[in-house]
């Protein structure tokens, strides 16, 4: 059954309940992420003078303090290490079975990423896994004159390979 | 002027739980029980107010709050009056800010008070806004925001790595939970069986519904005083705030730096400065509050503390030797696990229990406790944070 919300938000995207990133470049200076998202690469920043790579990506080289940064690719491929399964309890805005692993990358970076397009019972540690990529909501955005605007977006997870 | 030494002179909160009543409500209640146990204390005595909690913007809607706690109270702090935010660790920011102030004179009489009112009317929000908790654009939008997938595999770790098992890690939810079954401002006042524990429904597996800490709405508060303030103020045994450390070595999970998710490097890092700090070991503490938000964690807690070797945690549990007639006893008032977790306020429950061991009025007292310990990890594990205190500056 429908509930009445708050009445005076009707129609309005308040963006403090955004799940996603504001990926927009009007909001966010490392949109090109998210661009580089859509050609399935996985990319970060280097920094141009002393060479450090940074994820997530920055403006400002968290080592050197350069701001010449350069967009570089990294794998799109890893293995599972650990992984959990939510089945029940599943969070708003997430699809049972919630699945949840601990990924090395091919170049030995690990971090911890959703695995879609997946069954429950069907991971396994050691499974390879590769990038993707999928749409999210678009964010709203006012423009001159108060015409509302929609920003696409994508936002990644990691995949079994078949 | 020289450092002053700083002590703690009066603690309280309120019933923790499922409560029918505001953020505001609460910080009254828990001011009041405060205030309560420190008579000679006049309100205009108070000149600061350190107010800690995360979700009072998402799910009171409000923000700034400390005015609205000072003006709700009855107190007008002159040299501070601020929120602070580091999620689970917010009161023990708030206490070593305050400590701080106090120790350089630019505060006199200072209330650490905070809390969170997390059962918001629609059940969803609350776990909705833990998406915030976290490293919000990276780890937050991959559904990280709950911590039991986390922690899972934090005990898939350790478990695999050093062979610990579920009954070590339902060892400590027994002992927690007997713990808090006599503390009456706990969620939860019932012990549980081993049997219970491991067979209890399964949260994320290897963690079962005793081994996670619930969701609370709570408030607590403190009073910290310079020490000659404290000898005016109380003549019951002083407790020190003797050294204090909080280490943030990274945020996003690619940043982890242990070797797997069992090693805990910002922990100890954390500890090796509050034991410097205090000029005490791990040897020398005789009661401790460790965050066990989950049941691994007060296991490798009493690893990257330095109260037992690496890998050795889960032995060490099972064999007691974090519980009263053990090497030091842990969550003494029933910690996380039963007193519940309103972020803000977890800290400051924390030292109100170590205040009320080290002056000997604790109601699960350990044994001629004269240094106290308290620990906390903030979010995606990503921050600890350490107080000690004793008896003696």
């Amino acid at each position: 059954m429908p509930v009445p919300g708050v009445p005076i938000l009707e129609g309005l995207y308040p963006s403090t309940l955004d799940m996603y990133p504001f990926e927009a470049k009007e909001f966010n200076r490392v949109h090109q992420f998210y661009e580089n998202l859509r050609e399935n690469r996985f990319t970060t920043t280097k920094c141009t003078k002393c060479g450090t790579v940074s994820f997530p990506p920055r403006v400002v080289c968290p080592k050197c303090n350069s701001d010449s940064l350069e967009w570089v690719d990294l794998p799109t491929k890893g293995k599972v290490l650990r992984f959990t399964e939510e089945l029940a309890g599943v969070p708003l805005g997430f699809e049972s079975p919630l699945i949840h692993a601990r990924i090395e990358l091919e170049d030995g970076r690990k971090l911890i990423s959703r695995v879609i397009n997946c069954k429950e019972g069907q991971l396994k540690e050691g499974d390879t896994v590769k990038l993707a990529v999928y749409d999210v909501p678009p964010m709203i955005i006012e423009k001159r004159g108060g015409v509302m605007e929609e920003a696409p977006r994508v936002f990644f997870a990691f995949e079994p390979v078949k | 002027m020289a450092d002053r030494n700083v002590c703690i002179v009066g603690a309280g909160m309120d019933r923790w739980g499922v409560r029918e009543a505001s953020i505001i409500d609460m910080a009254q209640e828990a001011a009041k029980d405060c205030f309560d146990d420190v008579p000679a204390l006049k309100k205009d005595d108070i000149d600061g107010l350190i107010f800690a909690s995360s979700y009072c913007g998402r799910s009171a809607f409000q923000v700034n709050a400390a005015p609205v706690v000072a003006e709700r109270i009855g107190i007008k702090p002159t040299s501070i009056c601020t929120r602070v935010d580091t999620l689970c660790a917010g009161g023990s920011s708030g206490i070593i800010m305050a400590t701080g102030l106090i120790k350089a004179g630019m505060a006199d009489v200072v209330m650490v008070s905070g809390g969170e009112k997390l059962y918001t009317p629609q059940r969803w929000e609350t776990y909705y806004s833990e998406m915030a908790s976290i490293d919000h654009d990276w780890d937050g939008a991959q559904g990280m925001g709950l911590p039991p997938p986390f922690f899972s595999m934090t005990a898939q770790d350790h478990m695999k790595r050093y062979g610990t098992t579920k009954e070590q890690l339902s060892a400590v939810s027994v002992k927690n939970r007997r713990n808090g079954a006599n503390n009456p401002k706990a969620q939860f006042q019932k012990a549980v069986t081993i049997e219970e524990v491991i067979n209890a429904r399964a949260v994320v597996p290897p963690l079962g519904l005793f081994d996670c800490t619930p969701i609370t709405d709570g408030c607590a508060a403190v009073i910290l005083v310079s020490e000659d303030k404290a000898k005016e103020l109380t003549d019951r045994p002083l407790v020190y705030i003797r050294g204090t450390a909080q280490a943030s070595l990274h945020s996003m999970s690619m940043n982890w730096l242990g070797e797997d998710l069992s090693d805990w490097v910002h922990l100890r890092t954390a500890a090796k400065k509050a034991f410097e700090r205090a000029r005490v070991s791990p040897e020398d503490v005789d009661v401790a509050q460790t965050h066990d938000c989950f049941t691994i964690s007060e296991i490798i807690e009493m690893e990257d503390l330095g109260f037992c070797r690496k890998g050795e945690g889960g032995a060490f549990v099972e064999s007691g030797q974090n519980d009263f007639g053990g090497k030091v006893p842990v969550n003494t008032d029933g910690g996380l696990l039963s007193c519940g977790h309103p972020f803000g306020a977890t800290g400051i429950r924390q030292a109100m229990e170590i205040f009320f061991q080290l002056q000997g009025r604790a109601i699960n007292q350990a044994k001629d406790a004269k240094i106290g310990l308290t620990h906390n990890l903030s979010g995606l594990n990503v921050e600890h944070t350490i107080l000690i205190y004793g008896r003696e500056p």
